[in-house]
């Protein structure tokens, strides 16, 4: 039964003390960007790949270590560049999928402000739609035990 | 909360590990729609009550259920801690990006000198 789908946008904002130029890059560059998007003490990384253009595309492949309450799963992220204003702006749209089931669609804004020759803030804003196997903020009783339902569904496929 | 602690993935653990089972989702599944004695839940899924005492004591220590005497009966609740504790994991898009956004200014810190 498919339900219906939830909305939810949240705003990150960070500095960081570096110059633009350095941060831009940390996002522009693959082998830069897969260091701090992709790496992660609790996963393995089965693939990642992306291509810094208007319509390219970014896939990143994870699968959970042993010992962590989703050990086995795998996670996919994959995503597609929608805008690209150099130093100032990049524009992603990614699903994100748990074992075969995609639980969101997200568009991903980030927006990049020079605050002097070592500082840059960036606005990160995601919007995004939550499929069935997921759940916004809100989480009620009702679409959560139904998640609860179809997160053991994916990990008894494994 | 910018790091899954490992307390709460320990808790999480505990919370699917305790729903990996089929009658004691079904537990669940009763006392959220209403508080259940444990009489009732005991006939309704059609397990003795040494069964039923054993899947309560279970999704009592992980949170997901609290129980009260209503006079000589026990009355089961759903109990908001184990909620709360699976609200994080499915919260998931934030506190990834949160994460990476501390990986980023890591990275960004280790190159400052270098680079």
């Amino acid at each position: 039964m498919v339900q219906p789908a939830q909305f939810d946008t949240f705003t990150l904002e960070r500095a960081f003390a570096a110059p633009l130029t350095r941060v831009y890059r940390a996002f522009s560059n693959p082998g830069e960007k897969k260091r701090w998007f992709a790496e992660g003490s609790q996963h393995e990384i089965e693939q990642y790949d992306m291509r810094f253009e208007v319509g390219g595309h970014e896939l990143a492949r994870y699968r959970f270590k042993p010992g962590t309450p989703f050990a086995g799963v795998t996670l996919e992220s994959d995503g597609y560049f929608l805008d690209i204003v150099p130093q100032h702006r990049i524009v992603t749209a990614a699903t994100m999928a748990m074992g075969e089931r995609r639980f969101s669609a997200s568009l991903h804004t980030f927006e990049f402000f020079g605050d002097g020759p070592d500082a840059t803030r960036m606005l990160f804003t995601h919007q995004a739609m939550y499929a069935e196997g997921a759940d916004g903020p809100e989480l009620r009783r009702t679409g959560w035990l139904q998640l609860l339902d179809q997160l053991h569904a994916v990990l008894a496929v494994e | 909360m910018k790091h899954l602690g490992a307390m709460q993935a320990d808790a999480a653990d505990q919370v699917f590990a305790a729903l990996g089972d089929a009658t004691r989702r079904a537990i669940v599944r009763l006392v959220a729609e209403g508080p259940q004695s444990v009489s009732s839940l005991a006939a309704a899924l059609e397990v003795t009550l040494t069964a039923i005492s054993q899947h309560l004591r279970i999704l009592q220590t992980c949170g997901l259920l609290q129980t009260r005497k209503v006079g000589r009966v026990r009355m089961c609740e759903l109990d908001d801690q184990g909620l709360e504790v699976l609200a994080h994991w499915v919260a998931f898009n934030r506190r990834m990006w949160e994460q990476r956004f501390d990986a980023l200014d890591a990275m960004l810190k280790d190159k400052a000198d270098g680079t």
